[in-house]
């Protein structure tokens, strides 16, 4: 039967605060040296460390929040950034859960290369794809667009995200997809009605990191982008830095404001961290 | 038993047709629009385009962007326009778009740079363009010539180390060796309460770079007069054995420093001096320090002053720029060299200028920092060309790093140094 | 009936094929590229009229004398990543864990700071690491004296305590990554099996270990493969806190050597066979890896 009610209590009551005391280390390890950053952004004369522990500086001022916005075209870095990372995010959910679900429910010749191949893809060490991934877009015209940025991207993010997505919907039964179909739905209304809700977290952890490719990623754009005009956060950020004296400063308070919208956007998309719909009324 | 069914609500059951066709068509809208603006940031246009790309910091970009207005003032349907990247991402960058067949029409960035490039043929001889007349307005420093041919002409000389001081703990700054570690001595506390231990001198020293003037200052140097390495010298182990007691015998300097630590510590006022070059003093200056710029220190045992490399800061003509664009590339390139520009960025911006006329005017000669810089460059030696340059620092480093560890002789570094310099020059030329 | 299912087949591969034929051209290109002039002497000298030298390049990276050399290096390569991924999936499986329970409040906060290791630009927390890793000024070692007494680490100066100042670095950045997927993974097991299990009176290890290993690994699967993948060629943590090496060239990856070798030294022959080998290293890994794991199987079967 279990234990006494009482005894549950007190140990559920345990586990709780336990839990809490894990998560508030935890948190104060993450935010520590995230905290710093900020500490630079406020701090005067672009010190990139400090000899003491105090989170406001002395002089802590704003100013560099200003100027990024007033000396630098940061407005614009964040537009360029934003267009990309929505359209890369917007490929990657679209594609990847199609194909991750055509892996899933399909056996077809070539799956286990297919799959071996997104791998394949990602095990080269980058240095060495350089000069080659330059050679490759000067031939096809892609330099100096967001084509090929978008592109580049979505080869970047989709072999973790597609198998991602397969292995989700390895854990939602085909009998579901049947029910469905008994019911009157095609293949694809059984797809996009009933498996695709029921994936939501994955689809969840698919926008996230393809949000996260396309907005943090440098060398690839540094190659493709040489117009100024053109240039993502990143590139923009880079521009602060120099081997010896950069700018601290702002690249504190652009690193800031460059994380708010991740944050932001893992908050937005945690509403769909829910468990699915449940299986039990399907077992016989 | 039948299956219960999938909890879907029952208006799923016959799905709205026009939700469908709009999932269908959405990926290729996307696609679609993708293109469209993809095209869209393509510019098309009859203009001129030249592309400069530099390493310059955020001041030297806007006297830059001063002077290449004007230029496109002067040439309308002329349209120029610079790209910054980082130092070791412009030379890897630029050999990238070079060998692709593109890249920019000018790059802009320090001597060094000229080696590989002339070795792997990405930059245009230029004495066939500047004539020797030209040539003669400004300082021989000014002119990279490497193999028989010039291939950079510079309108700034610089990069070259400086003794930073603090004038408010360092009212005079040191003469020699000898004086800087007494000033040292006198300036170095424990930690006391609000801040951290303070130092006489601090700066980037586990850098070979930063290594240098002191190397100079015992009598040696980095390479003989064929450019081979020649790191296992006497005056190697004399450095070395100096930057070492440095630390662990007259304790003026941090048990560790890298470039931000030394730069913090001074900008907080707990370290009396520092090493660093003409890029930071104006950062300095904008922290609110009252600072001194003196040339290095002379060694008092062997009567050398400590002198460091000077790189000159020029510009070379990529070897893909075509032949109509040619003419306006020169053109620019005069443009910026030019007496009035070279004017407006020393006086805004305190860099070494090359044109002759310039070095001589009232401003320079009268201004305290140039004068002590150009004593310093006069103190200095040419930063060597040849791509061998890199496989030297990389040889350096670990031996260097060893000593300061612990973990070494000086004459067993600088022996190996020396080992590992012409190995990584053999790899590099094979 | 038919044909409509055909046209949904069709459909399906009119969006699968596409996104393969972008996946595969912007990566085979390269790979060749690199497969022919890994046979090459392709370097400073003969950057434009390198000719083929057979395996000239695969000898040099197996013998080469270079310090330190190419067998330590792997080791450490291994160790690196072994290391990080356990206490990437550890960490971030165990705060899925207890982020998920019913009775935490306040859990979009939690979220929030939990993720910000991921969400922060690498660069600048990577170098406040590095401060936070000095002598004399950093906050580890403030720490580790003020707090706990004991003596400072010399964090930076010491192969080995560098390359744990590297580890730590980077199992601080990666467990938000496992974090998500785990929190993601979780979803997809149901109430229903924790509550049969509760009244069956197991324990909380016998439910990890029977219900909530085996359901969540499809998922998490796929991001511990990728994760290895991506884990042992990392070279930007590794060389922004150790400086590039630091000390004395000690701290460094495999991926170090086609860094350095490509990007210092013009030799993009050599960087070529180094990068294949690490490419084969990798591919054997990860058969071996799917095989075990069953990954290409179904959970429910």
């Amino acid at each position: 039967m279990g234990e006494p009610r009482r005894t549950r209590n007190v140990r559920s009551a345990l586990r709780v605060l336990a839990s809490y005391a894990v998560l508030g280390i935890f948190s104060l390890i993450a935010l520590f040296p995230v905290l710093q950053i900020v500490t630079i952004s406020l701090r005067p004369a672009d010190r990139l460390l400090s000899t003491s522990l105090e989170v406001i500086p002395k002089n802590a001022s704003l100013a560099n929040y200003l100027a990024l916005f007033t000396e630098r075209p940061f407005f614009l870095w964040l537009a360029n950034s934003t267009f990309v990372a929505l359209v890369v995010t917007t490929t990657g959910v679209v594609l990847a859960s199609t194909c991750g679900y055509a892996f899933s429910r399909f056996s077809f010749a070539g799956k286990k290369i297919g799959l071996l191949g997104l791998l394949v893809t990602q095990m080269f060490p980058a240095t060495m794809l350089l000069l080659p991934m330059y050679i490759m877009l000067v031939m096809l015209h892609l330099i100096n667009t967001y084509m090929g940025i978008v592109i580049m991207y979505s080869a970047t993010a989709l072999p973790f995200c597609i198998w991602q997505m397969k292995g989700y919907y390895d854990t939602i039964p085909a009998s579901l997809e049947e029910a469905g179909r008994i019911d009157g739905c095609n293949q694809f209304q059984a797809f996009f009605r009933i498996i695709l809700p029921l994936a939501a977290p994955a689809l969840v952890i698919t926008a996230l990191f393809s949000f996260m490719t396309a907005w943090t990623e440098y060398v690839v754009a540094a190659q493709i982008l040489q117009d100024t005009d053109m240039w993502t956060l990143p590139l923009g950020l880079k521009s602060f830095e120099s081997n010896m004296g950069s700018e601290w400063g702002l690249y504190g308070a652009a690193s800031v404001i460059v994380t708010i919208p991740v944050v932001v956007l893992f908050l937005s998309l945690s509403r769909w961290l829910v468990s699915g719909l449940t299986l039990g009324s399907v077992k016989g | 038993m039948t299956p219960a069914g999938p909890p879907v609500s029952p208006g799923a059951q016959a799905p709205r047709p026009g939700s469908l066709a709009l999932a269908r068509l959405l990926p290729a809208l996307l696609v679609a629009s993708a293109l469209l603006l993809a095209g869209c940031a393509h510019r098309a246009g009859e203009t001129v385009r030249i592309t400069i790309w530099h390493q310059d910091r955020i001041d030297i970009r806007v006297v830059l962007e001063k002077q290449i207005g004007r230029f496109m003032a002067l040439h309308p349907g002329v349209k120029v326009e610079q790209l910054f990247k980082e130092t070791e991402e412009l030379r890897s960058g630029f050999i990238i778009a070079a060998l692709a067949g593109q890249g920019p029409d000018i790059v802009y960035g320090p001597s060094d740079q000229v080696g590989p490039f002339e070795t792997m043929q990405i930059i245009l001889p230029l004495e066939g363009i500047f004539d020797s007349a030209w040539c003669a307005s400004y300082d021989p420093l000014a002119m990279t010539w490497y193999k028989g041919h010039l291939y950079q002409v510079a309108d700034k000389l610089g990069n070259h180390l400086t003794l930073v001081y603090n004038r408010k703990l360092v009212p005079v700054p040191p003469a020699t060796d000898e004086e800087m570690i007494t000033i040292g001595k006198r300036l170095t506390a424990p930690a006391g309460a609000g801040n951290g231990a303070r130092y006489g001198l601090a700066w980037n020293y586990t850098e070979p770079f930063f290594f240098i003037p002191f190397l100079t200052g015992f009598g040696g140097w980095i390479m003989d007069g064929e450019g081979r390495p020649s790191l296992d010298t006497r005056a190697t182990v004399d450095a070395l054995r100096f930057i070492k007691d440095l630390r662990d015998v007259h304790r003026i300097i941090p048990n560790e420093a890298d470039y931000e630590i030394a730069d913090i510590l001074f900008k907080d006022g707990n370290a009396g001096m520092i090493i660093n070059g003409d890029w930071s003093w104006a950062g300095y200056r904008n922290a609110g320090l009252d600072i001194g710029v003196a040339p290095l220190p002379k060694i008092a045992s062997t009567g050398l002053w400590c002198g460091t490399m000077v790189s000159p800061k020029g510009f070379s003509i990529n070897a893909n720029v075509t032949e109509e664009k040619k003419k306006l590339v020169i053109e620019l390139i005069r443009y910026l060299m030019s007496e009035e520009n070279q004017m407006e960025s020393t006086r805004e911006l305190y860099t070494m200028p090359t044109h002759m006329r310039v070095r001589g005017s009232e401003f320079v000669r009268n201004n305290e920092i140039l004068r002590n810089s150009q004593i310093q460059i006069d103190h200095g030696r040419a930063m060597p060309v040849s791509p061998d340059l890199r496989a030297i620092w990389d040889a350096m480093r670990p031996s260097y790093q060893a000593v300061l560890a612990g973990t070494k002789t000086a004459e067993q570094a600088a022996h190996d140094m020396q080992e590992l310099a012409l190995q990584r020059i053999a790899e590099m030329n094979e | 009936m038919n044909r409509k299912s055909l046209r949904q087949k069709l459909f399906v591969a009119a969006l699968v094929v596409p996104a393969f034929v972008v996946l595969f051209g912007v990566v085979v290109y390269p790979f060749f590229y690199n497969l022919v002039i890994s046979f090459s002497n392709m370097s400073l000298r003969h950057i434009r009229d390198w000719k083929l030298i057979g395996l000239g390049q695969y000898i040099r990276v197996f013998t080469e004398p270079s310090q330190p050399n190419f067998y330590t290096v792997f080791v450490k390569t291994v160790i690196w990543t072994v290391v990080n991924i356990f206490f990437h999936v550890v960490i971030g499986v165990f705060l899925a864990l207890v982020l998920n329970q019913k009775e935490i409040r306040g859990k979009a906060v939690f979220r929030a700071v939990l993720v910000l290791p991921w969400a922060v630009p690498q660069l600048i927390v990577a170098l406040t690491w590095r401060g936070m890793f000095n002598y004399e000024y950093g906050a580890i070692n403030l720490i580790l004296t003020q707090w706990f007494g004991l003596p400072g680490v010399q964090w930076l100066k010491q192969p080995l305590e560098a390359f744990c100042a590297v580890i730590i670095t980077n199992v601080w950045l990666g467990f938000p990554f496992m974090m998500v997927i785990a929190l993601g993974a979780l979803q997809s097991i149901p109430r229903e099996l924790y509550e049969a299990a509760d009244m069956d009176g197991a324990s909380w290890h016998h439910k990890l270990r029977h219900i909530t290993v085996p359901l969540i690994r499809p998922v998490m699967v796929p991001a511990i493969t990728l994760g290895t993948i991506w884990t042992f060629n990392n070279l930007n943590i590794v060389w922004l806190v150790s400086n590039a090496g630091e000390p004395s060239d000690q701290t460094h990856l495999l991926v170090s050597f086609v860094y350095k070798a490509a990007f210092n030294f013009y030799r993009y022959g050599y960087g070529a066979a180094l990068s294949i080998v690490i490419f084969f290293i990798l591919l054997a890994f990860s058969l071996t890896f799917m095989r075990q794991s069953k990954a290409a199987e179904n959970v429910y079967g």
